[in-house]
């Protein structure tokens, strides 16, 4: 697959029923717990296996650390968040590297199988698709807040399971229906990642911006003006494509361009099979997936938020 | 007016800045300063949030973000609601939508009088939160909703948890009320001068 059209992983064709995806993710760190930190860092690396459809098979740490200033303790924490993470995904482990830095950094470089016709990308939405999503939104806003002091320590923790939950189930029961395209929901928030979705298709998508999920806690923030930066710019980057209904409020609008750590899949699936998706998502133990628009035949390459 | 000088930091850096200086200054003006778009929009989203009205200014490449305590009361808002500083103030929380236990539907019942009755507090009445299942009398087919929507209108400050509604699947049938959390829950029981739990 070309690097003209930018997606969330590699992949090569080894032989006709087998493709390589390979993948590499590693950020600083985002709570202050260096276990749950390396859970975070792992399930965030192997998401992006999971959003092209397919199965993390092997992986390999990537570490910076200080050496000099930090406990070593700490790191071995990280990695063993990171392996257990792994160990749950049922990854392999099978090497790493690690480099003294200032600045403390940890992920992994993934490589997974996918039957190469079942290869999912960004670039595939079909008119009449719906779109489900399977994480709830706001973990960014959250994050802010947590930074700030702000957050009650029931909501840390419940911000760092939803991080550190792992798109496994949601890709497997995806596997099992029609889907079109898919990516996960990361740095750029949901808009960002629809709008590489949409751009170059011809096709316009509506989202109910009520159905989304989002943390009731982060509208809160969001009207309190703990918001991260990253959601302006991504709001900045894509604001031509997107059309907000005026009843949007604004802490909606916020969340929806709310940069996600570790996010959830967003995919396009056949309208017909949108129901039994999301009901077998659920079933599955997937939490809160939720249908949240439709693929549309136009205005051509415009995100219409009602 | 007082200035807070926020430039080279990073959010949420300058609102805490911000709102560290209202708390222990309680400036009836601020001017922030900031030197980024994001901080400027979050400052002033925060500075709205705590009843300021707010305007902006550019100078080079920094922000004047000002806020003044907005000094007309709200059209709809009772004079008597906006309490004195020396008035007391009184937060009611209804943790269950019944009144006592024994006859769920005398409950109910003693619930209703209960909410129609608190106007008699008059102006000490401050803060009315809704938790648990008290959630249950601000959505849609409430029998105090005519009521509750009244408080609001008066300037009364109605909070309904979130994650109560979320929890019981009512977030999209609220009716009244600002969703809001346990923080500013706390916040408003320490603040108060007398909590009333029901």
């Amino acid at each position: 697959m070309g690097l003209e059209r930018a997606d969330d992983a590699g992949v090569y064709r080894v032989s006709d029923t087998l493709a390589l995806i390979q993948t590499v993710d590693f950020f600083t760190p985002v709570v202050d717990d260096p276990y749950w930190f390396g859970q975070i860092a792992a399930a965030n690396a192997l998401s992006d296996v999971y959003a092209m459809g397919g199965v993390p098979k092997t992986a390999m740490n990537l570490v910076a650390f200080p050496v000099k200033e930090m406990d070593l303790s700490i790191l071995r924490q990280i990695i063993q968040g990171g392996l257990d993470k792994m160990t749950e995904a049922g990854v392999v482990l099978v090497g790493g590297h690690s480099i003294e830095d200032k600045e403390l950094k940890y992920g992994l470089s993934v490589t997974g199988f996918v039957h190469p016709d079942r290869v999912l990308t960004k670039k595939n939405l079909q008119p009449g698709d719906r779109l489900i999503l399977t994480k709830p939104l706001g973990t960014g806003i959250v994050n802010t807040a947590v930074k700030a002091g702000m957050a009650p320590p029931e909501l840390v923790e419940q911000v760092t399971r939803l991080m550190a939950a792992l798109n496994c189930t949601a890709a497997e029961v995806m596997g099992r229906f029609d889907a079109s395209a898919c990516t996960d929901v990361t740095g750029f928030g949901l808009l960002g990642h629809l709008a590489e979705m949409v751009s170059g298709s011809g096709l316009g998508v509506r989202i109910d911006s009520r159905k989304v999920p989002v943390m009731v806690e982060a509208l809160t923030y969001a009207t309190m003006g703990l918001i991260p930066a990253g959601a302006y710019r991504n709001r900045e980057f894509r604001e031509p494509m997107v059309v907000f209904a005026e009843a949007v409020e604004r802490s909606r609008q916020d969340a929806l361009f709310d940069p996600q750590t570790s996010g959830g899949l967003l995919i396009s699936v056949r309208g017909t099979q949108a129901g039994g998706l999301v009901e077998a998502l659920r079933d599955a133990g997937v939490e809160e997936p939720a249908e949240i628009g439709a693929v549309l035949t136009g205005p051509e390459e415009k995100i219409w938020v009602v | 007016m007082k200035e807070i000088d926020a430039r080279g930091l990073a959010c949420p850096a300058p609102v805490l800045h911000t709102k560290a200086t209202l708390q222990e200054e309680k400036p009836p003006a601020v001017k922030v300063i900031v030197d980024n778009a994001a901080s400027q929009q979050n400052v002033q989203r925060f500075l709205e949030s705590q009843g300021f009205q707010v305007t902006m200014e550019r100078q080079g490449s920094d922000y004047m973000v000002i806020g003044t305590c907005r000094s007309e009361p709200d059209e709809h808002a009772r004079a008597a609601t906006v309490p004195e500083a020396d008035a007391r103030k009184i937060m009611v929380m209804c943790a269950t939508d019944r009144m006592g236990f024994g006859d769920d539907e005398l409950g109910l019942k003693l619930m209703v009088n209960f909410l129609r009755t608190l106007k008699e507090m008059g102006p000490e009445l401050w803060r009315l939160v809704f938790v648990n299942n008290g959630v249950k009398l601000t959505i849609d087919g409430s029998e105090v909703l005519a009521d509750l929507k009244a408080y609001e209108n008066a300037g009364l400050k109605v909070l309904v948890c979130g994650t109560c509604l979320n929890h019981f699947k009512l977030l999209e049938r609220k009716q009244v009320g600002e969703t809001t959390n346990m923080l500013d829950i706390v916040t408003a029981a320490q603040l108060a001068d007398k909590v009333i739990t029901i």
